[in-house]
């Protein structure tokens, strides 16, 4: 019995913000002056009942699954790898060096080791916090955060100087060789990097559910001085979870470029970008793998939905911008109610208003 | 008219029941102690009468009058205080500092001889006189300007007495008072509740001890489940029958443990010269030395603070030490991990149960297996045997009979008896051939101690090393075949366990050495 609790309690956890954000979206949807049902109908229609437009979203939802899992993993240990977006960045741009400069391997290998190269170059880069935290005790959440703006001049300096495409109009990088690019399926946008995030998707949700490496990261994330009682060492878990979050950020920016972008440029990563895209989903998912997975397919729809409202509708797709807010605002009082308890005291409030009320009168 | 009454009192949280139609009068000027086990609901009612919790039904009043506390300000200035069993006072400030502390007396400056207006500045001397005042009235012993810092323990408590005192109230609340004191400071405060009783005090005590219920209290109430089950007069009663109120049944109070010569039994653990210092460069260990035999339990005693904490972090592998050795089996293990020790027979049972030994948001059967999940038989290349672990978890409730609403649940659900239960099962059933134990009962119902020292004199009967620290003297008399005393991080003297006499112990605790 309580187990069904806490999944009811965990679905209203999830489907309060999704249904609010979409009510408060529609509002402004027909304050524009059109209609917010049709509007929506055309979203879901063309990004999840039409073949092509499920396998454009399943193909946008593949980097975000694996920056949602990268977050979640070290969510769960209580680590705040705010990093993601940089160690994703900075692995598609390595990745896509590796790209351009090898040339002349068979596709598969050359694939391979673009894709190796960008988990190695998130790992690496995840590494600076690990050590920082791990053994010197440093606030792991500030130091990534700022490693962030460090990624953003790198890359910068290095499409703008050694790497810069000379034949393209804006900063650039060389495009990548066809051998290292992932080739489309089913004449859609889908490529084999989705089934590579599927992979990486079965892989954690094993390490989740029922490996001891993920006993261990509950454990620390819920109570380190009992993990560090227990025998597991803390520090080198910490270690541990931070490269596996490397890693897989690496591999969604690699598999980001190789399978969409084909080269990078300054805005590789969208607007609020891949990393950021990923804690919010991680958060809807509530660090589950599989509500990590609905979460990223749900806001990738989303986006390949919004693309199409435009067309059909005289609603802008920036629609989509505020559904996003709202649910980052909606998604946010579930915090608020964990940690202070705010339904209770509405509830205390309210009820003290009413009865000063009934007194009144 | 009594001077608080509580009529049905009921305080529920959700569908969890922590008091229910509680009705207790208690009368003006007595000792009234309400005993009952841990979790059996008397902090919550304590907690209601001091406005810290808003009961949820029924009525409290307080002089006759009906009340309803909003914070535990409400209950101050309707005259009630409460001395709680962790001391809230600044260290570095004085007594009378502590005391005024929230309630500052100011310098006056008169106009013309008239009374002038009160300034911010702190008038020390006036404050000074004041709490000598106060501590004079009620005979205590204390000197105003002393740095809390400085003082013991019980003269700590008698702060927090003054405290409440000096703000007037008539009922003094008093929750676990004697948990951290020594036998003799134990007598002082008890001393201390006649005097207070004379000046025409009203005292609750709340404890657990039955032997300080005897001693000085008019009234007894026993609560059990969150209900009153009896109330008796102090003399009209007798501990054996408080304690089957409490428990509901026949409770053998002393253990049993039969008698054996370790003389010539092997030694299995052996600490020579450990030192430690804390984060802050003081020395909290130093130059511990001692041995344990097959079959043997050894007992630290000592008042809280000197250093026992330190060393079972210590030898559990928390905490690391500067000096010396520690070594099992003649294999030299002194530093090592807590995985490494757990893996080479050492089993632990930390100090803080919810700190070290147990994840209160994990469910009961991932609780069982920590520390010992790298087993091959529960974890086969990185991957853990749920079925196995599930079964472990079964056998492990049953054996050690740990009382559970459900086997999924998180060990928050559980009352601090079956919590511990978890660790003794997990520690106690991986055969260790040492034990570390510390604080095995604290918080823990009657009849869960009963069960721990039972377990704990099975492990010896079976021949295994056993090191015991406690607070609780009576444990530590009662079980250990040899004891030692720690004082100020060192070790002031040793005892046979067998007619140890508190009298004696607590002279050594209190750092005169045997002589």
């Amino acid at each position: 019995m309580k187990k069904r609790d806490t999944i009811l309690r965990s679905i209203y956890n999830v489907l309060f913000p999704v249904i609010g954000a979409l009510f408060l979206g529609g509002i402004v949807i027909a304050a524009i002056g059109e209609n917010p049902f049709t509007t929506y109908a055309i979203m879901i229609q063309k990004s999840l009942l039409s073949g092509g437009g499920l396998l454009k979203t399943l193909h946008f939802a593949a980097p975000l699954i694996l920056t949602g899992l990268a977050i979640a993993i070290t969510f769960k240990a209580n680590i705040f790898n705010m990093g993601v977006e940089g160690q994703a960045v900075l692995g598609a741009f390595f990745a896509g060096v590796v790209g351009f400069t090898v040339k002349g391997l068979p596709p598969v290998l050359h694939i391979g080791l673009c894709v190796l190269t960008g988990m190695v170059v998130g790992m690496l880069f995840a590494l600076i916090p690990a050590v920082l935290k791990a053994y010197f005790n440093v606030n792991e959440m500030v130091v990534t955060l700022m490693l962030n703006y460090v990624v953003v001049e790198i890359v910068k300096f290095l499409s703008q100087g050694v790497f810069k495409d000379p034949g393209s109009g804006y900063v650039s990088t060389y495009p990548i060789a066809d051998s290292a690019m992932f080739k489309k399926l089913f004449n859609s946008d889908l490529t084999a990097f989705f089934f590579i995030a599927l992979i990486v998707f079965g892989l954690m949700y094993v390490v989740f559910k029922y490996s001891k490496l993920g006993y261990e990261v509950t454990a620390i994330g819920k109570n380190p001085e009992f993990s560090e009682a227990t025998g597991m060492k803390v520090s080198r878990k910490i270690m541990t979870i931070m490269l596996i979050s490397g890693a897989i950020s690496g591999l969604a920016g690699a598999g980001f470029l190789m399978s969409e972008k084909f080269r990078f440029t300054l805005d590789f990563s969208g607007s609020p970008g891949l990393g950021w895209d990923g804690m919010l989903i991680a958060l809807l998912g509530s660090h589950n793998p599989v509500g990590i997975l609905i979460a990223a397919i749900f806001y990738s729809a989303l986006k390949t939905g919004s693309d199409y409202i435009s067309v059909f509708t005289n609603v802008p797709k920036d629609i989509v911008g505020v559904i996003q807010g709202m649910l980052i605002l909606l998604l946010s009082v579930k915090f608020l109610n964990r940690n202070f308890n705010l339904a209770d005291r509405l509830k205390a409030i309210w009820k003290k208003a009413g009865s000063k009320g009934r007194k009144a009168l | 008219m009594y001077a608080i009454e509580a009529v049905n009192l009921t305080k529920k949280y959700g569908d969890f029941v922590a008091n229910e139609d509680i009705n207790i009068s208690i009368e003006q000027g007595e000792i009234t102690a309400i005993v009952g086990e841990n979790g059996a609901g008397k902090t919550t009612l304590m907690n209601m009468f001091f406005g810290l919790q808003r009961p949820t039904g029924g009525e409290l009043k307080v002089q006759g009058k009906e009340v309803s506390f909003n914070s535990s300000l409400d209950a101050i200035n309707c005259g009630l205080g409460m001395v709680h069993q962790h001391f809230k006072l600044v260290p570095s400030l004085t007594v009378f500092e502590n005391i005024l502390l929230g309630a500052e007396l100011k310098k006056n400056f008169g106009i013309f001889g008239k009374a002038g207006f009160k300034s911010p500045i702190i008038d020390r001397s006036l404050e000074r006189k004041t709490v000598q005042k106060l501590i004079d009235d009620y005979k205590f012993e204390l000197n105003s300007e002393d740095i809390v810092d400085s003082i013991s323990i019980g003269a700590k408590q008698r702060v927090e007495i003054l405290k409440m005192l000096y703000r007037n109230v008539d009922i003094l609340i008093f929750d676990e008072p004697t948990a951290v004191l020594t036998p003799q400071e134990v007598d002082e405060l008890l001393a201390s509740f006649k005097e207070l009783k004379n000046q025409g005090k009203t005292i609750i005590l709340i404890t657990h001890k039955l032997r300080e219920v005897m001693e000085v209290s008019d009234k007894v109430v026993v609560i059990k489940r969150g209900r009153v089950v009896g109330t008796r007069n102090t003399k009209d009663t007798d501990a054996a029958e408080l304690a089957r109120l409490m428990v509901g049944r026949e409770v053998i109070l002393n253990v049993n443990k039969e008698d054996r010569d370790t003389s010539r039994s092997k030694v299995v653990y052996s600490v020579k010269n450990l030192s430690t210092v804390n984060n802050f460069g003081k020395k909290v260990l130093d130059d511990i030395s001692f041995d344990i035999k097959e079959g043997e339990i050894l007992g630290v005693a000592g008042v809280e603070g000197n250093g026992q904490s330190e060393l079972v972090r210590v030898l559990s592998g928390l905490m690391e030490s500067t000096g010396g050795s520690v070594s099992l089996h003649n294999q030299d293990i002194t530093n090592w991990w807590p995985g490494e020790l757990r893996a080479s027979g050492v089993g632990i049972v930390p100090e803080d149960r919810y700190a070290q030994g147990l994840c209160k948001d994990m469910t009961i059967s991932d609780n069982l297996i920590a520390g010992y999940h790298n087993n091959p038989c529960l974890c086969k290349n990185g991957l853990l045997m749920k079925k196995e672990i599930e079964k472990q978890g079964d056998r492990l409730i049953e054996k050690y009979d740990i009382r559970i609403a459900e086997r999924n649940g998180n060990v928050s659900q559980l009352s601090g008896g079956n919590a511990q239960k978890i660790i003794v099962a997990r520690e106690f059933d991986s055969d260790p051939k040492l034990l570390l134990v510390s604080q095995p009962t604290r918080g823990v119902d009657i009849g869960s101690i009963e069960f721990i020292h039972r377990k704990i004199l099975e492990l010896r009967a079976a021949g295994k090393a056993i090191l015991l620290v406690s607070s609780e003297l009576s444990e530590i008399m009662n079980l250990s075949d040899r004891i030692i005393v720690m004082y100020k991080g060192k070790i002031v003297g040793e005892l046979p366990g067998k007619n140890a006499g508190s009298e004696r112990l607590g002279l050594m605790m209190a750092g005169l050495p045997a002589e």
